[in-house]
């Protein structure tokens, strides 16, 4: 008997301090968080400001950030950063974050890690700011919509931040395009003032604490989706960099339905098809040249370049408006001067900087190859992107090439125009080898005139003369 | 040592004269070696200068049409 209560007692023992210490969460609580969310554009933007503190006796080094499952799957960056320095010194750093693993995550939530510069001791607090981008999270309702008709879209969020701590006090904020909002739960206390909803101040919230929101508002950005889209970077030693980008382009937001009327659409261009989108711009580097804008039947002549110091800027018209669920293919290509973008690293490699991510403004790209094309005789590539990627490298072939150039590709799924930092490729080249297509010129003419010397050499007469 | 650009060897600007330049040397040139064919019989010919005039034509003719796809748009 009390040799078994002896041992129920010791069970309990390990049990209560395994689980204690398996759950490290409990060692951090969160004093206070903002969440700003900006559903202004068809990209879901969310600034989010916590003070955290530790209240655990150790030391903590990470902060863990927890998402619903349909958020993780559809996040494109996540970034966090916190202030250093007072007032006006005050600067920015960013901190690595880490996607892991919690045995007792309810729900299947996702959580990141956040690694802090200086270990948080006992009684410390930190101010942490994370930036995270959530694509293809607006559900449009009514999914079908007519031409005269607006756009309206969901957006399901949770009114409490979903964290694995324990929240002390806690608000979000919730601006829409416009004032045009049909409806919002309400989890007191929620308030609307114009474009901005409020939810919270909420109290003492315990760890994974949800409660689902839906906000019903109109949303009448393009919903400009790219479904594939191939970049083609060839280097040419010879002075110039070609630029060549393959686009499957589509409106994701609601369907069209009925019929498209042209007339309405150009008389009434304020009622009329107000969610659709005629014209995209693009945003080139400076010193463009060349640039061609066609799809698989010809030219399309409705484009228009502006060239300034800072930047280009490319206005393309698809060739018709496109309206919900519509799509569009085009190609657009580009010269670039080589001394922009080419640079040679005091260790004597060649290294391409270029820009990643999509030109167009506001777009989504679900899915972006890149591929530069290195020099023929080209060697050890290598390539450096401030984010994870899938990278292979392929062999291609243009003009005057004999064994081909090494291209580095380069994959990425879920691209917003925050993506749109510059990358490098890095490979070692001997200039020699750009005499090599002059050499087989010269040598191909060259093979002419011996042809003409030997039959001028023969005799082919029969008769001896 | 901070990382220094790359330019082309030779200015981009200077493609398309230097294309017009070498081609008609060349071409010249090759005028002269078919001239040269033409009016020396088989027996006074010497192989050494038709080979060089040949070189030299194969010269200006290569760098010219290097010059003509680079100035075109063609990069190679």
């Amino acid at each position: 008997m009390d040799r078994r209560t002896l041992v129920l007692l010791f069970l309990l023992l390990v049990s209560s301090s395994l689980g204690s210490s398996s759950s490290s969460s409990p060692d951090i609580r969160v004093l206070s968080a903002e969440r700003r969310i900006d559903l202004t554009s068809s990209i879901v933007r969310v600034f989010l400001t916590l003070k955290v503190e530790n209240v655990g006796a150790s030391q903590a080094s990470d902060v863990l950030l927890a998402f619903p499952p349909t958020d993780a799957e559809h996040l494109a960056i996540l970034k966090a950063s916190t202030a250093e320095g007072k007032r006006k010194k005050k600067i920015y750093v960013p901190l690595s974050v880490n996607p892991t693993e919690l045995p007792d995550t309810p729900n299947g939530a996702h959580l990141f890690s956040i690694s802090l510069r200086n270990p948080l001791k006992t009684g410390e607090a930190a101010v942490l700011e994370v930036l995270y981008i959530i694509t293809h999270c607006l559900e449009p309702f009514p999914a079908e919509i007519s031409q005269s008709e607006t756009q309206f879209v969901y957006y399901h969020d949770s009114a409490m931040l979903l964290s694995p701590y324990h929240v002390m006090e806690q608000i979000t904020y919730i601006k829409t395009p416009s004032n045009k909002v049909e409806s919002y739960t309400r989890v007191d206390p929620t308030n609307r003032a114009g474009t901005e909803l409020r939810y919270g101040l909420y109290h003492d919230l315990p760890p994974f604490s949800y409660s689902p929101i839906i906000v019903h508002f109109e949303n009448n950005n393009p919903f400009a989706v790219v479904e594939e889209l191939v970049r083609e970077v060839e280097i040419s030693h010879w002075g110039n960099l070609q630029v060549r980008e393959y686009y499957k382009l589509k409106h994701a937001g609601a369907r069209h339905k009925g019929v498209f009327s042209r007339v309405e659409y150009q008389s009434r261009p304020s009622i009329s098809g107000v969610s659709s989108f005629k014209h995209l711009l693009a945003r080139l580097p400076p010193r463009v040249h060349s640039v061609y804008y066609r799809d698989e039947i010809g030219n399309i002549s409705s484009s228009h370049l502006r060239i300034g110091s800072q930047k280009s800027e490319l206005e393309i018209e698809p060739r018709y408006p496109l309206f919900g669920g519509w799509k569009a293919t085009f190609v657009i290509g580009y010269g670039l001067p080589l001394q922009d973008f080419l640079f040679k690293s005091p260790d004597g490699k060649h290294y391409l900087n270029f820009s990643f991510g999509c030109p167009l403004l506001e777009t989504v790209v679900d899915e972006l190859t890149i591929k530069v094309v290195l020099p023929e005789g080209s060697k050890n590539p290598s390539s450096a992107v401030p984010f994870p990627v899938n990278q292979q490298l392929e062999t291609t072939y243009a003009y005057l090439d004999v064994v081909g150039r090494t291209t580095m590709v380069l994959k990425k799924r879920n691209i917003v125009p925050e993506h749109n930092i510059p990358f490098q490729v890095y490979y070692d080249f001997n200039p020699i080898f750009m005499l090599a297509e002059p050499l087989m010129l010269v040598s191909a003419v060259f093979l002419f005139f011996v042809a003409c010397i030997a039959y001028l050499h023969i005799d082919l007469s029969i008769r001896k003369s | 040592m901070a990382p220094k650009p790359i330019s082309s060897p030779v200015p981009v600007a200077w493609y398309p004269s230097l294309a017009v330049l070498m081609l008609s040397i060349g071409l010249l040139v090759t005028a002269s070696f078919f001239i040269y064919e033409a009016t020396s019989s088989r027996r006074n010919r010497s192989l050494s200068k038709e080979i060089v005039t040949g070189a030299m034509a194969s010269i200006f003719l290569g760098f010219g049409s290097l010059f003509l796809l680079l100035a075109t748009g063609v990069y190679v």
